[in-house]
């Protein structure tokens, strides 16, 4: 078979794999060891492969591997700050927003996306942010308040004098 | 995967884009974002030659028109100020209806034209925009209408670069709509209807666009029940008129989404909607 080479930045670090030129985005992170992009529907739908491509999220089984070429990934992995929780993810564990958690990580870096871009978000924002993930456990009210929570904590903390924050 | 694949070709330009074409001789397929190439059926593909770095990308205005590259994606579509300003913002609405997010990142314009689907989102606005499509080869370029190139079954080997709008009527007495009913928010159209209206001072049809998707094997233009209207007062009576007359130009399917006789009547409700929101926005209340 066909081979090409693909360098890219996945949560930092700059990578160079062999791939084919046919290979899926979703197939070549996984054989990378990235297991946190989840091998959901493969048709675009459920959002439990989605990363952050350049911080706006995608469909990883929607996308050749090769055009992720330059590109900087982020899969869910990358949002810890090594046993440090990043706030999305302690609040999804407060809220009971992870029952399963095979549509948790998409979520979160959905979730992600949308706070970079829109700080203090209404719920009508968030619902529309995860209106591409699937969940079967949790019937969306939790992930949503999650969020929201996580929202308002992050305004807190930026609201208070420096000093105290 | 792709296992027939042999190579991915990124060219930088068009020129480098159609040289691409011309030799793979048929077996390449063009990649504009991939969301629906990704799901085909047809793994024979040999090449895939992506055009998102060929400098496709770009919403602009030329004299009094709007050009669109064929690489730009749905978001920027939603997002695009001057789209906004265009007719209400019904490309930003039909965009922003266009699946998830995670999709609308990736999936383009030219893409949505070019995969030829009947459920194609965005084919609605831009047949009541009247807009057309920009196709080179290595030798010219051309401009067809939307709508032929949409029935188009002989179209020569080509690369649609870009969409050209030309403007709109605009003012008080204009209004606008884009009716889409999917299973889920971010679902495909089981039907979908755009419509445009301008009507004169004593609130008869001047101009009147309707589009409907997902209903025959190709987007159209509902041509006869637009020309039934012209000229007439806008009223209940005429509406179920048009509606009449847009279900018998239907050609609908039944599948998993639907059957045949449900996107009859939902063709026929969705434009009944998309022209009482024209109607509104034109200051008129049926």
């Amino acid at each position: 078979m066909k081979t090409m080479k693909l360098q890219l930045k996945v949560n930092g670090q700059p990578q160079q794999w062999t791939i084919a030129p046919g290979d899926v985005l979703l197939d070549v992170l996984r054989r990378e060891g990235y297991f946190g992009v989840k091998r959901g529907c493969e048709t675009g739908e459920c959002g439990a492969c989605t990363v952050l491509l350049n911080g706006k999220p995608v469909n990883t089984c929607l996308l050749f591997a090769a055009q992720a070429e330059g590109c900087e990934v982020l899969t869910i992995e990358g949002l810890a700050q090594g046993e440090k929780l990043a706030p999305l993810q302690e609040a999804f564990l407060d809220h009971g927003a992870v029952q399963c958690g095979f549509c948790t990580g998409g979520m979160i870096l959905s979730a992600k996306a949308l706070l970079d871009r829109q700080p203090n978000p209404s719920e009508e924002e968030v619902r529309e942010a995860l209106a591409g993930h699937f969940c079967r456990c949790t019937g969306y009210r939790k992930p949503v308040d999650a969020v929201l929570s996580a929202a308002r904590k992050k305004n807190a903390v930026e609201d208070l004098p420096e000093e105290v924050a | 995967m792709f296992t027939n694949v042999e190579a991915f070709y990124r060219p930088g330009s068009v020129p480098e884009a159609l040289r691409s074409l011309q030799k793979t001789k048929g077996h390449a397929r063009v990649l504009a974002g991939g969301t629906d190439l990704a799901l085909a059926a047809d793994r024979s593909v040999r090449f895939l030659i992506d055009i998102t770095h060929a400098g496709l990308t770009y919403i602009r205005r030329r004299n009094q028109s709007i050009i669109i590259g064929a690489t730009t994606t749905m978001g920027e579509l939603e997002e695009s100020p001057i789209l906004e300003a265009l007719a209400g913002g019904l490309l930003c609405r039909a965009a922003a209806s266009c699946g998830s997010i995670e999709i609308r990142n990736v999936a383009t314009l030219g893409g949505n034209m070019a995969n030829g689907s009947p459920a194609a989102d965005l084919a609605t606005p831009l047949l009541v925009l009247d807009a057309s499509v920009v196709l080179v080869d290595l030798r010219k370029k051309r401009q067809l209408p939307l709508f032929d190139f949409l029935r188009g079954t002989d179209l020569p080997a080509c690369l649609l670069t870009e969409v050209v709008i030309p403007a709109p009527p605009s003012g008080k007495r204009c209004g606008w709509s884009f009716q889409k009913f999917g299973r889920t928010a971010v679902d495909i159209s089981v039907v979908n209807v755009a419509a445009g209206l301008e009507l004169d001072a004593r609130k008869r049809v001047k101009w009147m666009r309707i589009a409907v998707a997902a209903a025959a094997p190709v987007p159209f233009r509902a041509v006869a029940a637009e020309e039934l209207a012209a000229g007439r007062a806008l009223d209940r009576t005429l509406l179920a008129e048009i509606g009449d007359e847009v279900v018998r130009e239907l050609r609908p399917i039944t599948d998993q989404r639907a059957s045949a006789e449900y996107r009859r009547k939902l063709a026929h409700v969705l434009t009944g909607r998309a022209l009482e929101e024209c109607a509104a926005h034109a200051g008129h209340t049926l």
